[in-house]
């Protein structure tokens, strides 16, 4: 048995698939190349607009027809969400054509009707038995398709399912089907179909109206000698398919696992609103297209594309892989709220790198993250409020300058080795220090070469204390690097503490002892 | 439902002997949750340490008074348990060069410029619930900055700590946060000669005074139970 998933007006659900609310307005797709419309929506074939027509027809028809014109990267991306499905469904799956694909559903577990003519005889227990199969059958039938139309639905695309026991049957229950349809009788089904459905050639199918032949049951009648004898060659094809009794080797895809959305506004974007209004729908998209496949998210990336031509590009590493619609849209909301653009924006692009989820437990005496994402959420709105320079875990610089120290990303992953060593090495620092950034200038009077009075905005006053001077100096191979200073560590007639130091000619408070 | 105090007993010993392990939040294992410092006088004062689920005043009277070897204290005791420790930092003023990198892998450093920074990047991580200790180092900044923080600010913050886990310090040049679960007085005044006194020796002279308990309202219900 075969199953084929139709998506009827394909280029059309592609173009609005990011906009589904349009497809119940008056929408008529237009071909670039041709300059005709393609497809349109009910509403606007409701109002006169239909297939041929050109851009200005349909307007005069329904002047308030909506025309898009084709996009290519959504169609692809609609293609690829259609395979993607149904390879969900089974392994073997065919691209049939733009919105059409085929599966085998041979070696699936699904009951399929197990009746049919067998010769002309006739068991009427076994035809009675068989009858009570088929109706469960169908229900079975029935709701495997109802699957994959809700899944599809999901994705923003209106699907049909036909099943027949070959592939180009199950093509045409697809195109009649409402949204489902089993081909419980192929020679009864096929007798009934239009005879356009086998699409012949517009001279044969006008020869064919002038006999009276409407349907494919009255062509086959004809028989196929006689057909070619009238008709020609071209007929036998004609024929084949019109009997549909043949099973043709699928040609068999798999979906590239590529997971990417993309959208060129017809209106320029230049609030941050409707952005994340899209955007959401993306990642709502890429998470359902994720769970097909029982992946997760490890990197999402973004691009914008300006109406300056500039392309905005920023990869955002999901610290716990998920594929969570709020965790990865509130990663993007938190960026983009600190973003400004010189123009507005015209295209987005969002793309998922898909990875195996990772499952693990937490030890009783772990000290690792709880919530990975929610913390690195937080960073990311701690970088946009202080800026990322002051957010994250401290470095020190290889060297002897003061207060030489980079900021680095925080990474809690791996867990830190502390030993007792370490802990007695850092016993060893006298009274900690709390600095003043940037030191704080000063004017410190030397009695004795000791000072002896000082001057600054945290205190002034005489020094009852001092301790110093501990010279320190460095890159003294560097000429424009070169460091040199005099520290003092001293007291106050307070009793405050400070570090001051002197430094080519002026003085500073460095910090103070607490 | 009140649990065995068997398994109370069990849970204090794990996490006495086990600092960093974390249990079952529930909230008998939290009303009685402690986070020893090493430091012998506040975990005598505290009875074994501070409390989780509250906020921690710590007044640092004078500039000499010893918060920042306090607070140097916690981060080198929590980064010896692979905690991870935050410290929002009101005025810039941490000096990272007095400690090993192995303390500083384990720290999140949020420099903020003002109190009104420290404030907002407070609440955000106490909302994020994954930090088990938080330091808030208000000494440094000007009392002008600070009495503009309305109290109800505090109050806000003392609801989410008290429904996670989160320990958090708050150090304070004056008494400012009036719905602190403990008050902690710091009355040491260091001189120039302490400069050469290792700082386990220095945390020894640390003068604290306790100035205010408030038990939980579980404890308080439970101690009426008690003697009812």
């Amino acid at each position: 048995m075969f199953a084929v998933v139709y998506i009827p007006n394909f280029f059309l659900q592609a173009a609005l698939r990011h906009e589904p609310e349009w497809l119940l307005r008056p929408v008529a797709l237009l071909n670039e190349e041709t300059k005709l419309i393609c497809q349109v929506t009910c509403m606007a074939r409701e109002a006169g607009v239909g297939e041929g027509q050109t851009s200005t027809q349909a307007l005069a028809r329904c002047s308030n027809v909506f025309i898009r014109p084709r996009s290519v990267a959504q169609e692809i991306s609609a293609t690829e969400v259609l395979l993607e499905c149904a390879y969900s469904f089974s392994p073997n799956i065919e691209a049939t054509a733009p919105g059409i694909c085929t599966l085998d559903l041979k070696g699936l577990a699904i009951v399929l009707p197990t009746f049919c003519r067998r010769n002309g005889t006739h068991d009427r227990l076994r035809d009675a038995v068989e009858c009570v199969v088929l109706s469960a059958d169908r229900m079975s039938a029935a709701l495997w398709a109802e699957k994959i139309i809700t899944q599809l639905a999901a994705l923003n695309l209106r699907a049909q399912v036909g099943l027949a026991e070959n592939p180009d049957l199950a093509l045409h229950a697809a195109k009649v089907a409402q949204p489902f349809f089993l081909v419980e009788n192929s020679s009864e089904f096929i007798s009934s179909l239009p005879i356009e459905s086998i699409e012949p050639p517009s001279e044969i199918l006008d020869i064919l109206r002038r006999w009276g032949i409407r349907t494919l049951g009255e062509f086959t009648a004809l028989q196929k000698e006689k057909l070619v004898e009238r008709l020609g060659a071209e007929s036998l094809d004609l024929f084949d398919r019109a009997m549909a009794t043949t099973i043709r080797p699928l040609n068999l895809v798999r979906p590239r696992e590529i997971f990417e959305e993309s959208i060129e506004f017809e209106n320029e974007i230049e609030t941050l609103q409707p952005l994340l209004f899209i955007l959401r729908r993306f990642i709502e998209q890429l998470s359902r297209r994720l769970e097909f496949f029982y992946f997760v998210a490890q990197e999402i990336q973004l691009r914008l594309t300006l109406s300056s031509g500039e392309n905005l590009e920023r990869s955002f590493r999901v610290p716990s892989p998920t594929r969570n619609i709020e965790t990865l849209f509130r990663m993007l909301q938190t960026h983009l709220e600190t973003v400004q653009t010189d123009s507005s924006i015209v295209a987005l692009h969002l793309a998922a790198r898909p990875a195996k989820p990772e499952h693990f437990q937490f030890g009783l005496f772990e000290t690792a993250l709880r919530d990975p994402n929610q913390f690195y959420e937080t960073l990311a709105q701690l970088a946009s409020l202080l800026g990322s320079e002051r957010v994250g875990t401290p470095v020190l610089e290889d060297t002897f300058r003061p207060d030489a120290f980079r900021m680095e990303p925080v990474n809690f992953e791996s867990e830190g080795k502390f030993t007792i060593g370490n802990l007695n090495a850092e016993n060893s620092a006298g009274l900690s220090l709390r600095r003043f950034r940037p030191s704080l200038p000063a004017v410190v009077e030397l009695r004795e070469n000791q000072p002896a009075l000082l001057r600054s905005e945290i205190f002034s006053g005489p020094i009852a204390k001092a301790r110093g001077p501990f010279r320190c100096s460095g890159n003294w191979w560097e000429q424009n690097k070169l460091w040199n200073r005099d520290e003092w560590d001293i007291e106050t007639s307070n009793g405050d503490l400070f570090r001051v130091f002197t430094q080519n000619g002026e003085w500073f408070v460095e910090g103070a002892y607490d | 439902m009140s649990l065995n105090p068997k398994i109370i007993e069990l849970r204090q010993l794990l996490s006495e002997r086990f600092p960093g392990a974390r249990f079952s939040a529930d909230a008998a294992a939290r009303l009685h949750a402690v986070w020893p410092t090493g430091i012998a006088q506040i975990d005598e004062l505290l009875q074994g340490g501070l409390p989780k689920s509250g906020i921690i005043e710590v007044v640092n009277g004078r500039k000499n008074s010893g918060s920042a070897l306090f607070i140097s204290a916690l981060l080198k005791k929590g980064a010896s348990e692979n905690q991870i420790i935050t410290l929002i930092d009101g005025q810039d003023s941490f000096d990272p060069g007095a400690f090993e990198k192995e303390t500083l892998s384990r720290l999140l450093w949020v420099r903020c410029k003002n109190a009104e920074q420290a404030m907002k990047a407070v609440d955000l991580i106490l909302r994020d619930r994954n930090l088990p200790l938080v330091l808030l180092d208000l000494a440094l900044n000007p009392l002008k900055q600070l009495r503009k923080i309305p109290s109800s600010t505090w109050y806000r913050l003392q609801r989410i700590a008290e429904s996670s886990s989160t320990i958090f310090v708050a150090v304070t040049p004056q008494a400012m946060v009036g719905c602190a679960q403990v008050r902690l007085n710091l009355h040491s005044r260091f001189t120039l000669e302490d400069s050469d006194t290792r700082q386990d020796e220095l945390l020894d002279k640390l003068r604290i005074e306790l100035a205010q308990y408030r038990l939980h309202l579980g404890d308080v219900l439970e101690e009426k139970a008690e003697a009812g």
